[in-house]
């Protein structure tokens, strides 16, 4: 019998899968093919994945085989995903294959809500789906269709029916598509125009250009001398984060603050490590521009800020906008900005009387009105106040211990050293998100940093050891996965101390 | 309910989508080519057959059919069709009790296995007595991928109620053809007959040759003017059930084997094997024939499709397996009904061909492509060694081997993808205030339900210990509360508490003096189905009358501690949940969550506000927004939200590696992540943006004076 062409469609809800699936079907209508389809949107309708498969008979009249409602492994002739894990997905369970699958799927992603809720960066490697992309299908038709979409002004499902008419897989010409488009009556124009964007892509007439994510180099006016001084003293590679953390804390806070910033890192400098500098250097500049409330008003007020959110949320030119802040400052945040005495008289007082952690200031500040802005702008005059305030005292004990720990562990071994420096990174946020932070820092530095420095547990152990407990301080808000990987830690350091 | 007369057909629009292509497709005449999915399919040929009424309760895969009829009033009403939109299965089931003493013809759809269940009392009165007008029960048999219910087999009902099972094969004309005879089996044996249409089937599309609708000869267009006269042989009571019992058997099931073989229901495909055999269910046939397809044997093993799977034809059976050496039962799911009776057939009969069945092939599981092929791989290989399947055998261990080399180079599992709550759902609230309430009290024993609030047992929030069925959540803690220290939360949605919940759960606890807590999702549709709408949709969702109101119901009944709480307001729901978890009241405590299904909400409000934007009328848009120069990639705001319009990105900090948390352009403002900042103190990166559309000269003004001050206060 003749073989019909089989495809296999893998979309989120809500990217017009099923709209995709009809466009096609009618399509092949309308040219006298056999076509058959079929999907599982059970549950997924929301936000989950859901699959088509259709098949389509090559010649005209509806053969009289029978067309099959499941898709087979290595029996797709062409599968269509919506985003660039579904493709993984397909390629996964064994549809898509080197020897018959044309592949044609966007590379942008939308990330699972599993990778989304990590607590530090739980994205799947994109480096993987691509390579099992390329090495997995015969041949491949692969942009960034979401892009797409949004420079056609249309849909993505229109532009994967132009990739579709593009790749030539199958006997309809475009005109059919695209009466099939406008038969289905619906944003017919800027459907018309994604589907031509498609088809140009496929067939490679149309360049994309990658959309670019930039990072964002702090002003740091008047701080030439300082960087260098950089220049001079630090390796060329690790120039790009002590550049930038000099510029930012002299924005964050003063000259003086940068320079003191540099003299930190001299002594770094003199463990010899080009990495640890590098990596020191990028968290010393985080961990000393910590947030509180004066750093936000600044974010807030800055100038670079309003023209931001008007592109953000999208508010045309001659739009006016309302921006509303939603703050809620807590006893801590207001000691935060005390002096360290009157601050922790006021700890204590709202401790003894049960109101720390459940007294707070909701505020709603409208930052679009002169006297909300106003407001903000004071606060974040407050600069020059800053380094008399608690917080600040507070901030530059618990660096200059971290900067010590790193030195002492440097001469046993550099890769400790490293991961002491990165732990840091556990050290971020605002409220309980800062608090937890800080409090698995402190029970990796007692459990497993102290004892090795102390040189009750091995230098090369102890780098494994402080990596795996950062991994597992990020794994669950509750802490459950770090208690148990301390305790394997401590386990197995009594376990090899006795063996010695 | 739906089809309220007093409710104009033009305004009768249900949110999910509109139908306007499917009603068309239901007025084709004679001759006419049908173009559509298998279940609208199914619609069609109830409407050629004649029917008088159809009702049902929705759900997947199955809705369609409910739905389509709702729109299409103006056909049904010329027809003389009678249309009931019906609370639960129960309900549908016993609308079939009019095809008991009326020659009416009736047909009524749900979801199996649930479905079944529910309306299992009715069925079992219902065929009993048994029926003089053809009546049809069409089931989603909800199995395999996509399916979101318990696994199990509709079959075991048709057994034991001796109800016709029909499991047509996939394809437009014959499902057509089996819809059109099932009414004609029904009343050639006086039985109900149920359809099963597994989810792949009632998707599939296709088309048929139309044929005229049929106006039923006795309908509400045509109304009798007397009722039937009583007859005690038709009241399912004893002793008539007694007689009923052995009529059931010597009877009906022998006039039932009859007209199978007559109309020739179920279909033989010959083949040049004729000492090999395949039975398949006529469900399972395309995956069958594709499988013998790969083997290079299609057209070659005799194969007999039973597209009625009970009763069986014992001399059918028989007479295909006499003189074979083997044969092979295609049976989806357990326990393994078919074969075991077409053992007991051949034994009976003394045929001694070896079957094959669950051996070779899973006894549970849902049958693709690729399992099929290699059962029929094991059949093959151990009852016909002289067919030659080596290269068959290479290529279906070829692409086994290619998927493992794909698993290899990938790593691992990649992330799933379970459902989750739509962009603004108002549900999704709930659990945040949840999740905030766990901080302060512990871990609660939280009674799921089924319905969208029931993705809350998923990630993000991972909130549920049990889901017990439809509008069973508040029971199913019954005796879970007595032995805990902390109340438990039963969480139920107002389709589940208008289908079960409201005696299975409230009266009972009420009864019982039960000190738990409930909350009622009260979004105004069932929203995990379609969005239809339910007894409580407010009228001014709908443009009509709201029917009955949850919070006069329960009062009605006595429950004392009741709140109606706006879901988006998390303190005020937090305080709520707080308030019922600290009364020293002991009796049932009940929050009303209010807010409406927010996808109905979009699609009502769009054409609205496009409208007014058209008119020039001043609209102001809101949606929130993440600095990203504040956040620094904790996320754990998404993990109190789990909006899909709460994402993340890359940081634009050069010294941070984390993703910062992001609100993409899907956001519908409906300010749940602000709420969320504010009632678990998370951080002050969340902000609020209103664009004000053809704003007016004040808005104008204002914004320029502000503007041009707040420019040069700024910093750098």
């Amino acid at each position: 019998m003749s073989r019909p062409v089989t495809l296999l469609i893998g979309a989120l809800g809500g990217d017009g899968g099923g709209v995709l699936c009809d466009w096609i079907v009618s399509a092949a209508q309308s040219q006298g093919l056999g076509v058959q389809a079929t999907q599982i949107p059970g549950v997924a309708q929301r936000t989950g994945a859901t699959t088509y498969y259709l098949e389509v008979m090559l010649a005209r009249g509806l053969s009289s085989s029978v067309l099959a409602l499941n898709p087979a492994i290595g029996e797709v002739d062409v599968a269509l995903a919506t985003e660039l894990l579904e493709a993984g997905r397909m390629i996964f369970n064994g549809f898509v294959t080197p020897e018959r699958t044309t592949l044609i799927a966007s590379t942008h992603r939308v990330l699972a809500i599993g990778e989304r809720m990590a607590m530090g960066d739980g994205s799947f490697d994109v480096g993987r789906l691509l390579r099992a992309v390329k090495e997995r299908s015969k041949e491949q038709i692969l942009f960034d269709m979401d892009q797409a979409a949004e420079e056609s002004g249309g849909v993505i499902n229109a532009v994967l029916l132009g990739a579709l008419a593009g790749s030539g897989r199958l006997p309809i010409p475009d005109a059919a598509f695209e009466a099939s488009i406008r038969h289905a009556g619906k944003s017919v124009d800027t459907n018309l125009a994604a589907f031509a964007f498609g088809r140009g892509h496929a067939r490679g007439e149309l360049e994309q250009a990658v959309r670019e994510h930039r990072k964002r180099q702090a002003a740091g006016h008047g701080v030439e001398d300082l960087l260098e001084r950089a220049r001079r003293a630090f390796p060329a590679a690790s120039l790009d984060m002590v550049e930038e953390g000099v510029r930012r804390l002299a924005t964050y806070q003063d000259k003086a603050y940068a320079t003191l910033y540099l003299d930190r890192l001299d002594t770094v400098q003199a463990l010899g490590s080009p990495e640890l500098l590098r990596e020191t250097a990028r968290h010393l500049a985080v961990r000393m521009s910590f947030e509180d409330v004066i750093r936000v008003a600044q974010a807030k007020t800055s100038a670079e800020r309003l023209v931001r959110v008007r592109s953000e949320v999208r508010a045309k030119e001659h739009e006016p906008l309302e921006i509303t802040e939603h703050f809620k400052p807590g006893i801590e945040e207001i000691a935060a900005v005390l002096p360290p005495a009157l601050a922790r008289r006021l700890i204590g007082w709202a401790e003894r009387t049960g109101r720390l952690g459940k007294v707070y200031f909701s505020m709603h500040v409208r930052t679009t009105t002169i006297w909300g802005f106003a407001r903000l702008r004071f606060l974040a005059s407050l600069r020059w106040w800053r380094p008399r305030t608690f917080r600040f005292v507070e901030e530059q004990a618990e660096i200059e211990r971290w900067l010590s720990s790193i030195r002492a562990a440097a001469p046993l071994s550099v890769d400790l050293a490293r991961e002491i420096a990165e732990s840091a990174r556990l050290i971020k946020g605002y409220g309980d998100t800062y608090k937890r932070g800080l409090q698995n820092y402190h029970r990796i530095a007692d459990e497993v940093i102290a004892p090795t420095l102390a040189g009750r547990m091995a230098p090369c152990a102890a780098a494994d050891a402080v990596a795996n407990a950062r991994v597992a301080a990020l794994a669950d808000p509750e802490g459950e996965s770090l208690s148990k990987t301390l305790a394997a830690i401590a386990s197995s350091a009594t376990l090899r101390h006795a063996a010695e | 309910m739906l089809d309220q007369p007093q409710l104009p057909v033009a305004q009768r629009t249900n949110p999910e989508r509109s139908f306007t292509e499917e009603v068309r497709a239901l007025r084709l005449g004679e001759g006419e080519i049908f173009r559509g999915e298998g279940i609208l399919a199914v619609t069609k040929a109830i409407l050629q057959a004649g029917v008088a009424y159809v009702g049902g309760y929705q759900g997947a895969p199955v809705s369609h059919l409910v739905d389509v009829l709702v729109e299409s009033q103006d056909l049904l009403d010329e027809l003389g069709v009678h249309l009931e939109t019906c609370t639960n299965e129960s309900s549908a089931a016993a609308l079939l009790g009019a095809s008991i003493n009326y020659p009416i013809r009736g047909c009524v759809t749900w979801k199996s296995i649930v479905g079944t269940n529910i309306a299992a009392d009715a069925l079992s009165n219902l065929a009993s007595p048994g029926v003089i007008g053809g009546a049809l029960i069409v089931i989603g048999e909800d199995y395999g991928e996509g399916a979101s219910v318990i696994q199990e087999r509709a079959h075991a009902y048709a057994l034991k109620s001796s109800l016709w099972l029909m499991d047509p094969r996939p394809s437009l004309p014959t499902i057509v053809r089996c819809t059109e005879t099932a009414f004609e089996l029904s009343e050639a044996t006086n039985t109900p007959v149920m359809m099963e249409l597994r989810i792949r089937a009632c998707h599939v599309t296709g088309e048929f040759v139309a044929k005229d609708n049929k106006p039923p000869a006795i309908s509400r267009n045509h109304r009798l003017a007397d009722p039937a006269a009583h007859n005690y042989d038709r009241i399912s009571h004893p002793p008539s059930t007694y007689a009923h019992e052995k009529i059931k058997v010597e009877v009906r099931q022998p006039a039932a084997e009859r007209f199978i073989v007559e109309h020739g229901l179920n279909e033989f495909l010959p083949g040049k094997r004729s000492d090999l055999g395949i039975i398949v269910q006529g469900g399972i046939t395309n995956v069958l024939v594709r499988g013998l397809d790969r083997l290079e044997l299609e057209g070659r093993i005799p194969t007999l499709v039973l597209n009625v799977t009970h009763p069986l034809v014992p001399e059918q059976i028989a007479d295909f397996c006499r003189g074979k050496r083997a044969v092979l039962i295609v049976e989806e799911g357990a326990p393994d009904y078919i074969e075991q009776a077409i053992h007991a057939i051949l034994r009976k009969r003394d045929v001694d061909t070896k079957i094959y069945g669950k051996d070779v092939l899973p006894m549970a599981g849902e049958y693709t492509a690729e399992v099929v092929t290699e059962g029929l791989l094991k059949f093959f290989a151990q009852s016909a060694n002289d067919i030659d399947l080596s290269k068959p055998r290479e290529r279906f261990e070829a692409a086994r081997a290619g998927r493992t080399e794909a698993q290899r180079l990938l790593g691992g599992p990649l992330p799933l993808r379970p459902p989750g709550f739509c962009v603004g759902c108002p549900e999704r609230p709930v659990f945040s205030a949840i999740k905030l309430l766990e901080r302060e009290v512990g871990k609660v024993h939280i009674s799921s339900d089924i319905g969208c609030h029931s993705f809350a047992t998923l990630a993000p929030f991972n909130l549920g210990n049990s889901i017990l069925g439809f509008g069973m959540s508040l029971a199913a803690a019954g005796a879970v509360a007595p032995v805990l220290e902390r109340r438990t939360i039963s969480v139920m949605g107002d389709g589940g508490f208008w289908h079960n919940g409201l005696l299975s759960g409230v009266a009972s606890a009420m009864f019982n003096r039960g000190d738990r807590i409930l909350v009622i999702m009260q979004n105004g549709y069932t929203s995990a189905t379609g969005a239809q709408f339910i007894p409580n949709t407010a009228g001014n969702r709908r443009d009509g009358e709201t029917t009955s109101d949850i919070a006069a119901t329960l009062k009605a009944m006595g429950v004392k501690w009741l709140r109606t709480i706006r879901t988006y307001n998390v303190a005020t729901m937090l305080g709520g949940l707080r308030e019922a978890m600290n009364t020293p009241d002991k009796g049932l405590k009940v929050i009303v969550a209010d807010g409406e299904c927010q996808l109905a909400r979009q699609r009502r409000i769009r054409p609205q506000i496009a409208a007014q934007l058209k008119r020039g009328e001043r609209v102001v848009r809101t949606r929130y927004g993440v600095d990203d120069e504040v956040c620094t990639g904790d996320h754990s705001c998404i993990r109190l939200s789990g909006c899909p319009s709460l994402v993340v990105k890359p940081s634009p900090d050069p010294l941070r590696s984390d993703p910062v948390a992001h609100v993409n352009n899907g956001c519908v403002g409906c300010g749940l992540c602000g709420e969320v900042a504010d009632a678990a103190v998370l951080c002050p990166s969340f902000y609020k943006a209103d664009i004000v559309q053809n704003a007016t000269w004040w808005d104008r003004l204002k914004w320029r004076v502000r503007s041009s001050v707040i420019e040069a206060m700024a910093g750098a």
